[in-house]
């Protein structure tokens, strides 16, 4: 039942993108993700348009595997372009009925809304594709290493996670056996309403929990066994080593969104003397 | 079978270590049950020992007083001279005493082989470099350095188990306990672990093997048997064996190709009944029948 469920989607390639170090990748992610949102205007999607296609190109990792995310997205993107066409009141009218308007400065701004959130959720899934959920969890970790000085629990919450994916598989194998346990002893799960269904998995989600209480018991007398004893004094097996690749994806960013940014700042002053900047 | 005779050492020893279990009764109050009561033993240095018993003998609880998970409410335990009550000591007693348990999926602390094996010597903060050192030393020598990079998910139980192991050695521990390491695998996954108990051993590792398989205590060097928390009996496996009344009084078996000699034997051939191995017993049958 839950044998096809993958949790992450790496797509292993060898490409430069996935060779980048992940903290850089993680970075510039955000970088961009902020970035689109200073976007004006149709000049600029179409730079970061072809930014996006130079980024994918670089990652070797198929379109269609990349279209998959925004599919999972289309019910959102209906809601927002509803909502903005709808409620934008201000523009010249095009069509009137009833309740609802329809001006000419609603469709432009819902357009850009919808090729904002498109691009943001492929610029995301360009990380997770190329990047494995351990990488990230590691770059997390160092990237976040600062906040120690504040009491931050760095190193506890890179272990959650860390734990947190090495039991998924084992959780998904013993969800299936239960299943297929509760099943052996007449349980139905296909038929009824929702409200039955949804009861129909109460006697999965116990024995999960308690068998989930003695893995985590078992796990902390094993984790003991190996000498842990918390964040203090530990080292790390893995080195995180920045290459030129890194350089040169994170100049290429600074130039894009650093540029995007300075044309939304000096709107006031450019505008009139270059107005299809801001289109 | 090696050198126990030679080289008395004692690495762990356990003075009239008892331990309770509470337990909850229905009418809200609370007893105890025993985990182990008053158990005497000591393991040399170098040797491998076996612990065996039936389920709820109390073999495990036994298992975790020796890295000192568990702690003796009497008795005490120590581990090269050193306390486990102590709690100054504990860190050094787990750098001695390596172990690993029954369920390998549930003592994986990574998704990457071998950085689940680099998480003992991370914990000890060992500069890195030596740490890829330790983890590829650890991994060669339980047979798994081709599989260093891959995900522990996707391995077999033996092979998994093996890996828990690596994880125990990159430690560099003197004594390896295997609690029950081998109850929940197939019997190819089972000899695989074994194998690589047995080569550790030769190479000067102390092993504590605790099992209920009674064929896994053949090439023990001595044998403790556990029954509701006592040690009811000791010696070779030879001599654990060739007293079968008291096995079945704590519902264990001789293994099948000891049984069987001690069968032919009662039945008048003239067969050695220490052997374990099943063609020296095959022979000896057919000199009979000559």
């Amino acid at each position: 039942m839950f044998r096809d469920v993958t949790f992450g989607q790496y797509y292993p390639k060898n490409s430069f993108v996935h060779n980048m170090d992940a903290r850089i990748k993680l970075v510039l992610c955000l970088l961009f993700m902020v970035g689109i949102f200073f976007v004006q205007s149709y000049v600029g999607f179409a730079l970061v348009t072809v930014f996006l296609m130079v980024v994918i190109l670089a990652s070797k990792v198929p379109l269609k595997s990349i279209l998959k995310s925004v599919k999972g997205i289309v019910v959102l993107l209906i809601l927002t372009a509803m909502l903005n066409i709808f409620f934008t009141k201000s523009g010249n009218v095009l069509v009137s009925w009833w309740i609802f308007t329809i001006t000419d400065e609603g469709l432009i701004y819902a357009s850009k809304m919808l090729l904002r959130l498109v691009y943001l959720v492929i610029g995301s899934s360009v990380l997770t594709l190329t990047t494995t959920p351990v990488d990230l969890t590691h770059a997390i970790e160092r990237l976040l290493a600062p906040l120690k000085v504040i009491k931050f629990p760095v190193h506890d919450l890179a272990l959650i996670m860390s734990l947190t994916l090495s039991f998924i598989p084992s959780l998904i194998d013993e969800t299936d056996r239960i299943i297929r346990a509760q099943k052996a002893r007449g349980a139905d799960f296909d038929t009824g309403n929702l409200f039955q269904r949804a009861k129909a998995f109460v006697p999965i989600l116990i024995p999960l929990l308690v068998g989930g209480f003695r893995r985590a018991e078992e796990l902390a007398n094993a984790m003991n066994s190996r000498c842990y004893e918390g964040a203090t004094n530990r080292t790390q097996m893995r080195v995180m080593k920045l290459s030129w690749r890194d350089l040169v994806a994170s100049l290429v960013c600074i130039i894009v969104f650093g540029g995007i940014i300075v044309v939304y700042a000096m709107k006031a002053t450019w505008q009139p003397i270059l107005p299809w900047m801001y289109f | 079978m090696s050198n126990i005779n030679n080289q008395k050492q004692i690495a762990i020893s356990v003075q009239g270590a008892t331990h309770y279990y509470k337990v909850y009764n229905e009418d809200g109050t609370v007893g105890k049950a025993i985990g182990i009561e008053g158990i005497d033993l000591d393991i040399y240095q170098g040797s491998f020992v076996a612990l065996v018993g039936h389920n709820g003998c109390g073999k495990s609880t036994l298992a975790k007083h020796l890295n000192g998970i568990l702690l003796p409410a009497m008795g005490k335990v120590e581990v090269f001279g050193l306390d486990t009550a102590n709690k100054a000591n504990i860190f050094e007693i787990r750098k001695q005493v390596g172990m690993v348990f029954q369920n390998p999926d549930n003592q994986m602390v990574a998704s990457i082989v071998e950085e689940d094996v680099a998480f003992g010597p991370e914990n000890l903060g060992i500069p890195q470099k030596e740490i890829v050192e330790r983890v590829h030393k650890a991994l060669e020598q339980v047979g798994m350095l081709e599989f260093a990079k891959r995900t522990p998910h996707k391995l077999s139980g033996g092979q998994k188990q093996r890996i828990a192991i690596a994880g125990a050695l990159a430690i560099q521990p003197q004594v390896l306990v295997l609690d029950e390491s081998t109850a929940m695998l197939d019997p190819q996954g089972r000899k695989e672990v074994l194998e690589v108990a047995h080569q550790l051993n030769k190479q000067g590792m102390t092993v504590v093997l605790i099992t209920h398989f009674m064929e896994e205590v053949l090439d023990c060097d001595h044998v403790f048997v556990m029954s509701g928390g006592h040690i009811v009996d000791q010696g070779t496996p030879m001599q654990i064996f060739a007293n079968s009344k008291l096995l079945d009084e704590v519902g264990l078996k001789a293994p099948r190709t000891v049984e069987l000699a001690q069968k032919l034997k009662n039945a008048g051939f003239d067969v050695d009944d220490t052997t374990t191995d099943a063609k020296i017993l095959g022979g000896a049958v057919c000199q009979n029948l000559q």
